[in-house]
């Protein structure tokens, strides 16, 4: 019985291990499509530069978003001070960008 | 649960997670990149204000050059998948994996760093020097730190791969491997918003 328990375990691993690698490198790729479709945005040129500059950050959060959730196991459990920890840190980030974004402009 | 069940002399699948002091670590290492979240928040911040006073130095628009920017970023992109397959072998228990996938990472940060500063040389000989104006102290003080922090993890994964060599992969050595792929990842993160806010919004204009 404990040897039954112990082989599907195993097997759980395996699979999960598989599925891992290929994760893994589709956050890669889709890391690189990003940064591609950032790039050709701003050598595009022509279009309304408040438009770009909303689009270019709403990509940039989002390839950081996957990078986190997976190379950095975020969405994993037992993570919840690692998302705590970093969201802390991004109020304060925010706080500090909307003052610099409204001391230039204003 | 397998770190309770663990046979002694083998190490459980997580090996960076098996003893308390291995979970501790790596909580607060979580803590310690909220704090650099912030520094480098404040830093972004700081550029965002300035970018616009560039005195007689060259604007951002005819500085920066994108092949170099594009160059660098595939490095440190590469270089963050590279450590993702480390921490793979790392699971595996493959310590050969994880030290040839180390020194991958090792290789390409140094490429990083090496193009990072072919840039800045170049950029000085346009004018653009550290107290050219207030948007060259910006943005040195911006990037020149995401570039110090990389020469840091560096070094960093040197002294581990010299500790690997030396004492192999245990639940002492496994959670230091972990948290440097951490902080290479966060490194990583950083330079998205580096790129899109330095360099692709300079572009923009």
């Amino acid at each position: 019985m404990a040897g039954h328990e112990q082989t599907t375990q195993r097997s759980d691993v395996k699979t999960t291990k598989q599925e891992g690698s290929k994760k893994h490198i589709i956050a890669f790729i889709f890391s690189i499509l990003l940064t591609f479709i950032a790039f050709a945005l701003v050598m595009a040129g022509e279009i309304n530069i408040d438009f770009v500059y909303i689009l270019l950050v709403v990509l940039a959060i989002v390839q950081v978003f996957v990078q986190m959730a997976f190379w950095m196991h975020m969405k994993d459990r037992g993570h919840t001070f690692a998302i705590i920890a970093i969201l802390s840190g991004v109020i304060v980030v925010f706080t500090c960008v909307i003052m610099a974004l409204f001391w230039t402009t204003w | 649960m397998s770190s309770h069940s663990h046979v002694e002399g083998q190490l459980p699948h997580e090996p960076e997670r098996a003893t308390l002091e291995g979970r501790n670590k790596i909580t607060g290492f979580w803590l310690f990149l909220g704090g650099e979240t912030v520094l480098f928040g404040t830093l972004f911040a700081a550029y965002l204000t300035l970018r616009g006073q560039i005195m007689d130095g060259p604007a951002p628009n005819e500085l920066f050059d994108f092949a170099l920017v594009a160059v660098a970023t595939a490095l440190l992109l590469t270089s963050s998948l590279t450590s993702v397959f480390s921490m793979q072998a790392m699971h595996r228990h493959d310590v050969k994996g994880l030290i040839g996938w180390l020194l991958v990472t090792l290789v390409l940060g140094a490429a990083f760093l090496g193009v990072e500063i072919y840039e800045f040389n170049h950029y000085a000989h346009m004018g653009h020097t550290f107290s050219a104006s207030a948007f060259s102290t910006s943005f040195y003080t911006l990037v020149g730190f995401h570039g110090a922090h990389v020469a840091f993890g560096l070094f960093w994964v040197i002294l581990l791969l010299f500790q690997l060599k030396k004492r192999g992969l245990n639940t002492t050595t496994a959670p230091k491997v972990y948290l440097f792929s951490l902080y290479w990842h966060f490194i990583d993160v950083v330079w998205v918003f580096i790129f899109t806010v330095v360099y692709l919004m300079g572009k923009v204009g």
